[in-house]
């Protein structure tokens, strides 16, 4: 069975006169990691709210189409329970601490007390939790004192906890200082290798290109590409929706550097092997290009 | 930034109580001077607060908040000294002006029971931390919303004069004066509030997604990581202060 | 020429912890970017000069004079500080009278309030928002709304807070023109980036913070080219310098359009 399935999916915030999501439909499979890429007002927010309940349940509005995690219909179950399937993180690590509790391991206990998690468990748990996002040296620190970056691990720790296998982050580092960016991904790195399916919304294309099995544009609430990334940065018109490329396919894209499939290269590795290719072919003079 | 500064951690016999039964010992200290609207009654609990506040080596922290009352006191006793309906025996004058007996034992009263008040909840809080009374008071039965509000009171009110004075950087470098006369700062007013407002909204709406997406709204049992124990006496003490503030009410009406 | 002299600075926000012991430095001429860490006083060093903070010893002097002498007034008509969070400052009803109510503040007439602030939504791209609530607005565009509140002003210093935050390509493009657009009306632009590629194509100059000192200040080819500053101070490399590193060339190339100029004239065998 897929992972999740959206089918048809469309929505429009109350009070809206256009529509926020327009009949977007996609499929992802277990264990991939996602990115989704577009302009600011694309629907990329809203497709994030749409995966995990917040649309329609918190935000209500006109709602169409079906969104199933693991066969579960979001429509039809409330976002206590759909939070067991999948984890959503915000772009500000500050509102999404419950201030409610005192130190670090108590906030990541606040999802398993509100689920009725036996307290002989939770320790595990959140042990587990903490490990993972390579946050047990402050769990006794006090949430509020932390850094960006460290609260943003904590806010992830805090949905892990319940154990979803989908995790779905909006835009997490569009806040946090270069250190405090590097940890989350390095977080969502290694969640992907552990095998969690992941959907990022970002705009720092340059670090999703690499690691993302697939990438979902957005244009107008609508699916414009979803596609494995080469594919979608050597489409024609691929800046007209506003994203720009990664370095080294805007580099290819110069130089005419593509593959054997014709597609041009995402990540610095490929786009080496391509150049050398093209350099060994030239007169060249001076300094190689080494690996 | 524990609840505002207020809460310390400290080991008296005071701060290890029942937190649950030093909230049921405030309302009754607090409820019975009104109940009973004797001098000597609000007097004798007034003392018996400042009692445990030394005790419990926090009678210092609760000058400050008396000091900030002193306002209200004053203009107690200026109301009701000179205005009171009652007002007939002149006890002494100021600049021409009388300030009448009966007047100002009603504001002696009313003075009493504020700082009575003032000091009884002030027992409470100064020596029980935040999180462990919201924590006793739900796993006693209250609504875990409405305990989410209490403890969130301690916690986003600091928060928000931290926000309160980001705003008014923002404002200053826009050339709005903050400080001066009374026009002045009423001009700063919207330029000031508004942000504040609408900060406060969206950080809460922000903040209650987040709580929605583990499960704080669900309906099904909830478990807790700290376990609430109740203290030795405390069903015995609930009742004592219970049947005091019953007996207070019944002496009212036959007296 | 703007210029802002900053003169054996001390300053602490409790009394103990000193942020700044004795700092000085001189900002004029073109676009200079802050670059630092989370906590190395550069938010601090911005709300001084800004008159926010007062200093605990030495001054600073705005055009020559010391910024603490001049009122709240003088100095926004000086120095514009835009603020990283917009919903600090939002507060009238259109995005028009957002925009106009610096200019009125700070004495422009009406008609010349009117006609700078709409020559600042143009710059900014939003003319057709003027209209619109700003807490309608997404995040970016009432960031762009703050940037065009200030710009209205038209003061002769501009202190950018960390602009880009949060922008999509279009959002870095209008930033990107504006400070062009501010050099090259003899504006003294400083801003505090976590951008680093922002950093790399857009300014002449980056001062890099760390622990209340200065420890690196240069054309940006300079300062990236410093591995142990780049480290020490918790900063990422431009992505064009990354990809020529990763490509195993010996220079820096700076912006994209280095690292492509140089690859195209390598490829056609020069």
């Amino acid at each position: 069975m897929k992972k999740i399935v959206v089918e048809g999916l469309k929505y429009r915030y109350p009070g809206a006169e256009r529509l926020a999501l327009d009949d977007v439909s996609f499929e992802v499979n277990a264990g991939e990691l996602i990115g989704i890429i577009g302009k600011n007002g694309s629907g990329k927010s809203t497709l994030c709210y749409a995966l995990t309940g917040l649309v329609p349940h918190f935000f209500r509005g006109a709602y169409g189409g079906r969104v199933l995690l693991d066969g579960l219909e979001v429509k039809t179950s409330t976002v206590a329970e759909i939070s067991r399937k999948a984890g959503l993180v915000f772009d500000n690590p500050f509102t999404q601490i419950s201030a409610a509790k005192e130190t670090v391991f108590e906030e990541i206990a606040f999802g398993l007390e509100n689920a009725g998690v036996p307290r002989e468990e939770m320790a595990e748990r959140i042990g587990w939790s903490m490990k993972l996002l390579g946050i047990e040296r402050i769990r006794e620190k006090n949430p509020f004192e932390l850094s960006g970056g460290q609260m943003q691990r904590v806010a992830i720790a805090g949905m892990l906890v319940m154990k979803p296998d989908i995790l779905i982050l909006d835009e997490p580092t569009s806040q946090l200082d270069p250190q405090g960016t590097e940890e989350v991904f390095q977080v969502i790195r290694n969640l992907a290798k552990e095998g969690m399916t992941i959907l990022v919304a970002e705009h720092k294309v340059e670090k999703l290109a690499e690691y993302a099995d697939k990438l979902l544009l957005l244009h107008d609430g609508k699916c414009a590409a979803f596609d494995a990334p080469k594919r979608v940065f050597s489409m024609e018109n691929a800046e007209s929706y506003g994203v720009e490329l990664p370095l080294a396919a805007q580099i290819a894209k110069e130089l005419d550097l593509r593959d054997e499939a014709g597609l041009y290269p995402a990540a610095p590795d490929e786009l080496l092997a391509l150049l050398k290719g093209r350099l060994q072919g030239a007169a060249g003079t001076g300094e190689r290009l080494t690996e | 930034m524990n609840g505002m500064g207020l809460y310390e951690e400290r080991n008296t016999w005071v701060h290890r109580s029942d937190p649950v039964t030093k909230l049921f010992y405030g309302i009754t200290v607090s409820a019975i001077p009104y109940i009973l609207p004797y001098m000597g009654v609000a007097a004798f609990f007034l003392c018996l607060n400042i009692l445990l506040l030394v005790l419990a080596k926090v009678f210092r922290k609760i000058l400050p908040i008396l000091f900030l009352s002193f306002f209200l006191m004053l203009s107690i006793v200026i109301v009701h000294g000179i205005f009171h309906p009652d007002n007939r025996t002149p006890l002494f004058s100021a600049a021409g002006i009388h300030f009448y007996r009966e007047g100002l034992s009603l504001a002696a009263l009313l003075i009493i029971r504020l700082l009575n008040m003032i000091c009884g909840f002030g027992v409470v809080i100064l020596t029980t931390k935040p999180d462990l009374l919201v924590n006793g008071l739900v796993q006693t039965g209250l609504s875990p919303r409405i305990g989410y509000v209490i403890h969130s009171v301690f916690r986003i009110i600091p928060q928000m004069a931290a926000t309160v004075n980001k705003i008014k950087d923002a404002q200053r470098a826009r050339g709005v004066e903050t400080e001066g006369n009374l026009l002045t700062r009423a001009k700063a007013l919207f330029p000031l509030l508004v942000p504040v407002i609408m900060s406060s909204l969206i950080a809460t709406k922000e903040r209650t997604m987040a709580l929605e997406l583990r499960g704080f709204g669900s309906k099904g049992k909830r478990t807790f990581l700290k376990e609430y124990e109740e203290g030795r006496y405390s069903r015995q003490a609930r009742w004592f202060f219970l049947l005091l503030l019953f007996g207070s009410a019944v002496w009212r009406v036959l007296a | 020429m703007n210029r802002i002299s900053v003169q054996q600075l001390a300053f602490s926000y409790n009394g103990k912890d000193m942020v700044f012991e004795n700092f000085s430095a001189e900002f004029s001429g073109g676009p200079t970017a802050i670059i630092g860490q989370n906590g190395a006083g550069k938010t601090t060093l911005v709300k001084l000069i800004k008159g926010l903070l007062k200093p605990d010893k030495g001054r600073i002097l705005i055009n020559g004079i010391p910024a603490g002498s001049m009122t709240v007034r003088d100095l926004a008509k000086t120095v514009g500080l835009v603020f990283q969070n917009p919903n600090d400052q939002i507060f009238k009803p259109s995005v028009l009278e957002e925009v106009t109510f610096g200019p009125n503040i700070i004495g422009f007439s009406g008609e010349k309030a009117e006609r700078s602030a709409k020559e600042a939504l143009e710059m900014l791209g939003i003319s057709h928002l003027k209209h619109e609530n700003p807490y309608d607005l997404n995040l970016s565009q009432r960031k762009l709304v703050s940037i065009a509140s200030i710009l209205s002003m038209d003061p002769d210093i501009l202190i950018f807070d960390e602009p880009t935050m949060g922008q999509d390509y279009e959002g870095r493009e209008i930033i990107k023109r504006t400070i062009r657009h501010l050099r090259e009306r003899g504006k003294l632009v400083l801003a505090i980036l976590h951008d680093m590629d922002f950093v790399a194509e857009n300014f002449d100059r980056a001062v890099v913070m760390h622990e209340g000192k200065i420890i690196a200040d240069g054309h940006p080819r300079e300062v990236f080219a410093r591995e142990e500053i780049v480290a020490q101070a918790g900063l990422e490399l431009p992505n064009a310098v990354k990809l020529g590193k990763r490509l195993g060339l010996k220079d820096i190339f700076l912006t994209k359009n280095e690292l492509i100029r140089y690859l195209k004239e390598r490829a056609s065998g020069r």
